[in-house]
């Protein structure tokens, strides 16, 4: 049984027909010693691939894929690495994809997917504008 | 901001999944944004506010001044 509701398919597919690159969603997983969110993570994803031929799942393996790993600077998992157009949006996500942060991840998916930025313009001004590495971390909670 | 620019790079981390770092950026509330390890934004601001607050720029006043 699938976790999105036929109308809410039917919506986000809707959303992701502005896709017109193609848009990897690298994900990792620990299969021993790891949570379940791993398997609810591989279930969201598997349904919204689902819905656009342009969004595709790479799965990893959080320890044995050590240069993936390493690559993406995944720490963590389950993770989830943004690629838009094979390159590295440097957008990730940790932790299953649910209720708000599933929100978060398909705006994730249409920016990598459409290379469109929807940020006043200023506000691009002073994002364009650092020069320095700048990590950000964002916490929050499906609910 | 990650995709606007190759020196940022963004992590939307589920709180009650990573407790560890939860308790180590003391997040009590959600959303809770740090940024370098050192800037603590708590919840949700308007975007102009969020992006200045991020990038520690300075206050600008709305205010036209006399």
């Amino acid at each position: 049984m699938g976790l999105l509701s036929p109308q809410d398919e039917a919506t986000l597919k809707q959303h992701l027909s502005a896709i017109t690159l193609p848009v990897e969603l690298v994900l990792f997983t620990q299969t021993f010693g790891g949570s379940e969110s791993g398997d609810v993570a591989k279930q969201i994803l598997g349904e919204i691939a689902s819905l656009n031929d342009k969004v595709t799942i790479v799965e990893k393996n959080f320890v044995l894929d050590t240069e993936d790993k390493a690559k993406y600077k995944v720490d963590k998992a389950p993770a989830i690495v943004v690629l838009s157009d094979g390159i590295d949006t440097r957008m990730r996500m940790y932790g299953a994809p649910t209720g708000y942060e599933f929100v978060g991840l398909v705006e994730a998916i249409i920016v990598a997917g459409t290379g469109k930025i929807d940020l006043d313009p200023e506000t691009m001004q002073w994002i364009q504008a650092v020069d320095t590495p700048t990590h950000i971390q964002v916490f929050s909670t499906p609910t | 901001m990650a995709a606007a620019n190759p020196h940022i790079t963004a992590d939307a981390i589920e709180a009650t999944e990573f407790m560890d770092l939860s308790r180590k950026y003391r997040v009590t509330g959600v959303p809770k944004t740090i940024v370098n390890e050192t800037i603590e934004i708590m919840g949700g601001l308007p975007e102009k506010m969020f992006v200045r607050a991020a990038l520690d720029l300075p206050e600008v006043s709305e205010t036209p001044s006399l």
